[in-house]
């Protein structure tokens, strides 16, 4: 990859779009964001290409819609136990498409707003992790070290702790809610995030205009911020798309285990009070299998998306579809 | 990826022999995995097995707390010392009537205070020494002493002067003040010379050393923690052998699991502790050999209320709201929880709506309120005592008292529990409706804020015996604990003068229509105190195979529960069936075709393996000379 030396403040884009010859007197401003858009338009026009990535992005679509109108199609009412439709564990029927839980409330109902939580538990949790890794990431490869190597033989020790384990005693310490198991799950899934931007940062350091911009009297701060983020973005940008699907099923998993609070409805809470209705045993398929499968697709979903995200990015990944 | 191969020769029949092993040894690994007896499943699951020995499993969620008899307070540990243990008296099945146990007769002095019990002679220790009225004296002696000893039933000699054994079969109690329950005195008897050598009884567990002796029907051979409890039958037990030769409770933490286990044989009873779900004894009551014990229940359910947490000397700890301590406002909480609702959807008709304290069951002491006293279902008034109290709803529909905070209430629940959950969800929304904001704290372990008293309310239940004493005694200030946090006998920190003396006066009461009377009297006061509002009944709901268990005896026996009696009613007389020796045959049925399911694995072990072998010889074959 060559890179902008010419301007340090848009390492990102390492071809200026146009020879500055043929663009009339512009701003700088309009100048870039000309080059943004253009360069938004070339990552759309790859993506494109991937057919698997479309059916993730389309799935994603239509889940974030339904997520977003659950309020104006299901109602507030109907998470409502004292004003619940239907007898306990009706099977499913017109009225009742997926049948209803063990309060008499539509499941169809319970799912879409659960479609909320294990989406907001998804981003943020994901958003938290891929903060906090490439913030690690980025400090460790620019400042070297004893920083580094302490922060890194941390980054270690939280890599081979089994997330799970360390996600169930946080939120066994900590209160439950909805933010605990954000908490729980962002603070234990950013090592592998850590590592990559390291590596990245690493090799974005090491290239001859870092070195430029420091004899020009660029700090730490302005490196890492103007030079070496815009170069791991894309890479971030990946990681978080991936990560996300990561922190849906362990959410599910944590709520499942009865470790999210039992107030809230989300899928894997849903799988829950399934199991503690008895609904196993009883054989009550429609209870079990809609929020295991919406989990399932979710995730498919992210890491359709992900995976596109990462092969357009990184040209190296290019070749395999 | 060898794509050479220089000694052809030789290396295929290396290969060959390696690839024999490895079949070999996936054969034996695929076989030792499913043929029962192995040492990695040790309990044996049917009810009859190969030697011939009858067994029966029971399968429990809750976790043995102690199993020395002066520590245990959970009902898994407590019916286990049934079986282990011989009391003084025992109840009749029947009618819950005291009938002969250790003691064969028992009676007061003119005055009251002295209680004569003639000890019986055909009591033997498993270790072969005699049971005596010195063992008796002994142990409450101890628990009279050892404030170690007295942790789970220092309520019951609280009130005793003196206990001596004049000769073997004669014990003497030596009462302060009239005591009611004397005929009821639910303490395990040990033996003396056996629990002599034990130093701190704070501290033993008595799950060392096995088998436990002890004189009950049951003797404890075997324990491992939340794994299984294994007893076996007592053939020298006076009232007889029991049917059974082996007794194991085998811990199943998730209920559906248990039912699974059921369905499949592997258990012969799944204990209603907590009960089977509504849709656990649907689906159960149309599988074939499955019997499901839907009866009346001992327990009650209650919201307790935080008094304001203290010490006996009256120093104030915990952060219950302030809110709490108005009368009106405990009322009109209660007012706004529409019981009839939980009965219908929570428990969908396994339980019966809650009145006073103690469950219909207990006709004795069953009280109702009277209708001007009830805290019936009213929402309307439920919001003028609200607003009586001083706390008026604001623009946004909250409720906020005089210093313009808003009524936020916490609720501790058991995560364990289904019930308090679902009944958490419906209260959140008929408080709502009347602007008090209510969070559901659900906890494994609520002991901790319970005895710090940093709680505002609480899902609470206690299982009532034949003799009410001891859940009336929590409730005294006498059991408030004696340091702050520190865990005590009171369930909820009620300390009620006028409850006090009502309970002072049913103890020394000797006349048992008297003693209910007064009884009702004081379920009536702490009805009305609102510190324990009991919501519902629950039924046992529990279920077993028949095929295991020809007949069991349920107490009371007309209508009642198996599992958790007061006694050893159900364990002593269950019956095997007849076709458990047919389930033992059809079991080892089971064993061999494990067998052959192994036998199969390896066979296609080793087609697929040669295939992969003579595949990769194909291949490489123009490599070869």
């Amino acid at each position: 990859m060559t890179t902008s030396m010419e301007k340090p403040s848009e390492p990102r884009e390492p071809d200026a779009p146009k020879p500055p010859g043929e663009v009339p007197a512009q701003s700088p401003r309009a100048l870039t964001r000309a080059r943004r858009r253009q360069a938004v338009t070339r990552f759309w026009r790859q993506y494109r290409t991937h057919r698997a990535g479309l059916v993730g992005l389309a799935v994603l679509a239509v889940i974030a819609l339904l997520a977003l109108t659950a309020p104006l199609l299901v109602g507030a009412d109907s998470q409502s136990v004292t004003n619940a439709p239907g007898g306990p564990l009706e099977e499913p029927s017109g009225a009742f498409p997926l049948g209803t839980d063990q309060f008499g409330r539509s499941l169809l109902a319970l799912m879409l707003w659960g479609t909320r939580v294990s989406l907001t538990v998804g981003l943020l949790a994901a958003f938290l992790s891929v903060a906090i890794g490439t913030l690690i990431g980025i400090t460790a490869g620019h400042f070297k070290g004893w920083y580094a190597t302490v922060i890194m033989r941390v980054t270690d020790w939280f890599l081979v702790m089994p997330t799970l384990v360390l996600a169930i005693a946080l939120a066994t310490v900590l209160s439950r809610s909805i933010w605990t198991t954000i908490l729980a799950i962002g603070v234990t899934t950013w090592p592998t995030t850590a590592r990559l931007v390291r590596a990245q940062t690493l090799s974005v350091e090491s290239r001859p205009y870092i070195e430029r911009s420091r004899a020009l009297g660029g700090g730490h701060g302005h490196i890492m911020s103007r030079h070496v983020l815009p170069n791991v973005m894309p890479l971030v940008l990946a990681q978080t798309t991936l990560v996300i699907s990561t922190a849906i099923l362990t959410e599910a998993t944590l709520a499942f285990l009865g470790l999210s609070d039992p107030t809230i409805v989300s899928w894997g809470g849903l799988l829950q009070d399934a199991r503690e209705a008895g609904a196993v045993s009883s054989g009550n398929w429609w209870y079990l299998a809609p929020p295991g499968l919406a989990i399932a697709v979710v995730a498919l979903a992210f890491t359709l998306c992900g995976r596109t995200i990462e092969s357009v990015l990184n040209p190296k990944l290019g070749v395999s579809r | 990826m060898v794509t050479r191969v220089p000694h052809h020769s030789v290396r295929p029949r290396r290969r060959l022999r390696l690839l024999l092993a490895s079949g070999a040894a996936a054969l034996a690994l695929a076989a030792g995995s499913v043929v029962p007896g192995n040492p990695l499943a040790p309990a044996p699951s049917e009810a009859r097995a190969d030697d011939g020995k009858t067994t029966l499993t029971v399968a429990v969620a809750q976790s043995v707390d102690s199993l020395s008899p002066f520590l245990a307070q959970r009902l898994v540990s407590t019916s286990i010392h049934r079986l282990m243990y011989d009391y003084l008296t025992n109840y009749d099945p029947k009618d819950n009537k005291a009938i002969p146990g250790l003691a064969t007769a028992w009676e007061p002095s003119a005055d009251k205070l002295t209680w004569t019990y003639t000890i019986r002679s055909d009591s033997k220790w498993s270790d072969g020494q005699q049971a005596t009225a010195e063992d008796a004296a002994w142990t409450f002696n101890k628990m009279m002493t050892d404030e170690g000893a007295a942790t789970s039933n220092g309520s019951f000699v609280g009130n005793f002067e003196k206990v001596t054994a004049p000769s073997k079969d004669k014990l003497v109690i030596t009462l302060k003040e009239p005591q009611a329950t004397m005929a009821a005195l639910d303490v395990p008897i040990v033996p003396r010379h056996v629990w002599e050598k034990v130093g701190d009884f704070s501290k033993f567990n008595n799950d060392k050393d096995f088998p436990v002796v002890g004189n009950g029907p049951f003797i404890l051979t075997d324990y491992k923690v939340d794994s299984y409890v294994k007893l076996k039958a007592n053939k020298d037990f006076w009232r007889g052998s029991p049917k059974f030769d082996e007794l194991v409770f085998r811990y199943y933490k998730d209920q559906d699991a248990a039912v699974a286990a059921l369905r499949k044989g592997e258990v012969s009873f799944v204990a209603g502790s907590p009960s089977l779900t509504p849709a656990q004894s649907a689906s159960l009551k149309n599988a074939p050999d499955i019997k499901v014990n839907d009866a009346p229940g001992r327990r009650f359910f209650a919201l307790a209320v935080n008094p304001g947490a203290r010490t006996k000397d009256g120093q104030k700890f915990g952060d219950g709201h302030p809110a709490l301590l108005d009368q009106k406002v405990r009322h009109a909480l209660f007012m706004a929880v529409d019981r009839k609702t939980i009965i219908d959807k929570v428990f969908q008709g396994h339980a019966v709506e809650g009145e006073g304290y103690i469950p219909p069951r207990f006709g004795d002491y069953f009280w109702k309120p009277a209708d001007g006293q009830k805290l019936a279902y009213d929402p309307a008034k439920a919001a003028s005592l609200l607003d009586e109290a001083g706390y008026k709803k604001n623009g946004q529909g909250k409720r906020v008292g005089e210093d313009g905070k808003p009524l936020d209430f916490r609720i501790l629940c058991h995560a364990t529990d289904p019930n308090d959950k679902a009944i958490g969800k419906y209260l959140q929304e008929w408080w709502g409706e009347q602007g008090i904001g209510l969070k559901v704290d659900c906890l494994d372990n609520v002991s901790d804020p319970w005895y710090a008293g940093e709680y505002d309310l609480a899902f609470d239940g206690w299982s009532v015996n034949p003799d009410p004493d001891f859940v009336l005694s929590i409730h005294t200030c006498a059991a408030l604990p004696s340091k702050a946090k520190e865990s005590a006998a009171t369930d909820n920190f009620i300390c009620d003068k006028q409850y006090d003396e009502l309970y002072k006066k049913q103890l020394a009461e000797y006349d048992p229509a008297k003693r209910a009377d007064l009884v009702k009297q004081l379920e009536s006061r702490l009805y009305d105190t609102g510190y324990m509002n009991v919501m519902a009944y629950p039924n046992a709901v529990e279920a077993y195979r028949t095929d295991h268990i020809e007949s069991i005896t349920t107490m009371p026996s007309a209508a009642g529960n198996i599992y958790g009696q007061d006694g050893y009613w159900s364990w002593w007389s269950a019956v095997p069936a007849a076709g458990a020796s047919s389930s033992g045959s059809s079991d080892s049925g089971g064993s061999s075709t494990g067998v052959l399911v192994g036998i199969g694995i390896a066979v296609v072990v080793l087609a697929g393996g040669g295939l992969l072998f003579a595949m990769r010889r194909r291949s490489t074959a123009e490599d070869r000379e």
